[in-house]
């Protein structure tokens, strides 16, 4: 389809020195680390300073990238990395509030105000149960789902080795089904 | 107690109506900060943008528990469309009269040469298809910001008129920031929603009973005018590009079609 460089096309360039290169990495992937950190450190502005100082040593690390790897497992987890750091010199996490976007605002010409406003319900709901979960459960959901990253990428950019998530997952997942079916009866 | 599945599902739909904090432009910053090797601190109003991102902040009513509806889903995953599945459609707009581009909304007719001539972005073609038979080319307002293109393909063996679009297949184009979205899809309970990929491509195939399709303009407002019934669609996220596939297609087609992109 369209003739732009490959990621690892761009990670070799990157590797040669070639800033520019680099730079369009940064672009590409700048949105899931930035993500990843404000899931991790629950804080916007920490996340960013995390994420950017993140690709900052991802690129003084570039000769450690080994040709042909994936590159969002290895950049998650020193952007990971940094926002634990981050979370463990500051003592404390910001209580992380994930919240649904208001896409259907009233006055809009919508053509079903009721069905939007019973999905964002729906998801304001579902999102609500997420949050209340413990730490280790919700930071393993959101990464997996809200995320969507792959399992390789969770276990990089939650510290842990990619076998382990599976496990927690699951158990993270029975006990968010047992929320929704008490918030459900009550 | 949900099924794991229905769970899993659910989760994945969630994702995409996030309001998650707007992304900082990072890689500028980043190139600054590699071609120095002692950067000085950032100063304090780089974080203006996080100062601002939380004062638009929409505050939520407090939650209030209630049995949720399964059929209440809405998402967008990167092919700039929000889902919505309700148990009843709305009633389309009447299709205004004339030719196609007009009845249609596809906007003014053009060739391929020209309507690429316009675009900061690649037109792709399906070589399945060849070329086609009408190409259409709508801009703003009425088109998302980059503009959009359709190519229409009429009847040929093996793939007949649709009867909501009386052609046999648009190909409809768009391309836009990865957060932004343009197009809207009002799902019953007889159209079904499956994840593909093509070439790599991630997608969606939305099939079964005709569905509800619509714009949304660049204020985030849905232009009712916009609002028809479409057939199946083959959705897919070409690098930024949102390419949509819609007739009385077979998903089997569809992909086929998506395939021969370039």
């Amino acid at each position: 389809m369209e003739g732009r460089p490959t990621d690892g096309e761009l990670f070799a360039r990157a590797q040669r020195g070639n800033q520019a290169a680099y730079e369009e990495i940064v672009q590409r992937y700048q949105q899931v680390a930035f993500r990843t950190a404000y899931v991790i450190t629950g804080s916007a502005a920490e996340a960013e300073d995390a994420a950017q100082e993140g690709f900052v040593k991802a690129y003084r690390a570039l000769s450690t990238f080994r040709p042909g790897a994936e590159p969002r497992p290895w950049l998650l987890r020193i952007v990971a990395n940094e926002a634990r750091n981050r979370v463990r010199s500051a003592g404390r996490r910001h209580q992380l509030e994930l919240r649904v976007a208001e896409r259907f605002r009233p006055g809009d010409a919508a053509p079903s105000p009721e069905a939007a406003a019973v999905a964002a319900e729906d998801h304001t709901w579902l999102l609500g149960l997420v949050n209340e979960l413990s730490e280790e459960d919700r930071l393993v959901i959101s990464s997996r789902y809200l995320l969507e990253l792959s399992g390789e990428e969770t276990a990089a950019a939650l510290g842990i080795p990619e076998g382990t998530v599976k496990s927690r997952l699951s158990r993270a997942l029975d006990r968010l089904r047992r929320r929704i079916e008490e918030g459900a009866r009550a | 107690m949900p099924d794991a599945a229905d769970l899993e599902q659910r989760l994945v739909l969630l994702q995409a109506e996030i309001d998650w904090p707007a992304t900082p432009a990072l890689a500028a910053r980043v190139r600054a900060r590699i071609a120095t090797p002692s950067a000085a601190p950032r100063p304090w109003f780089q974080n203006r943008w996080a100062l601002a991102a939380a004062a638009v902040l929409v505050v939520l009513a407090a939650l209030v528990a209630y049995t949720p509806s399964r059929d209440a889903i809405a998402s967008w995953i990167n092919i700039h469309t929000i889902f919505t599945r309700v148990n009843q459609l709305p009633t389309p707009s009447p299709l205004p009269s004339g030719p196609l581009g007009k009845r249609l909304g596809l906007g003014d007719p053009t060739t391929l040469d020209q309507a690429q001539s316009k675009l900061s972005w690649h037109v792709v073609v399906p070589a399945s298809l060849g070329r086609p038979d009408e190409v259409y080319l709508q801009l703003p307002p009425l088109g998302p910001p980059q503009g959009e293109v359709t190519l229409v393909y009429k009847s040929r063996p093996g793939l007949k008129a649709s009867g909501q679009t009386g052609v046999a297949v648009l190909v409809t184009e768009a391309n836009g920031r990865v957060d932004t979205q343009f197009f809207g899809k009002m799902l019953g309970n007889g159209t079904t929603l499956e994840e593909v990929t093509v070439n790599g491509h991630k997608g969606y195939w939305i099939g079964g009973q005709p569905h509800v399709f619509f714009f949304i303009d660049a204020d985030g407002k849905f232009r009712d005018e916009t609002l028809r019934l479409a057939t199946n669609t083959l959705l897919i996220d070409d690098n930024g590009t949102v390419v949509r596939i819609e007739g009385d297609l077979t998903k089997t087609q569809a992909l086929e079609i998506a395939a021969s992109l370039s």
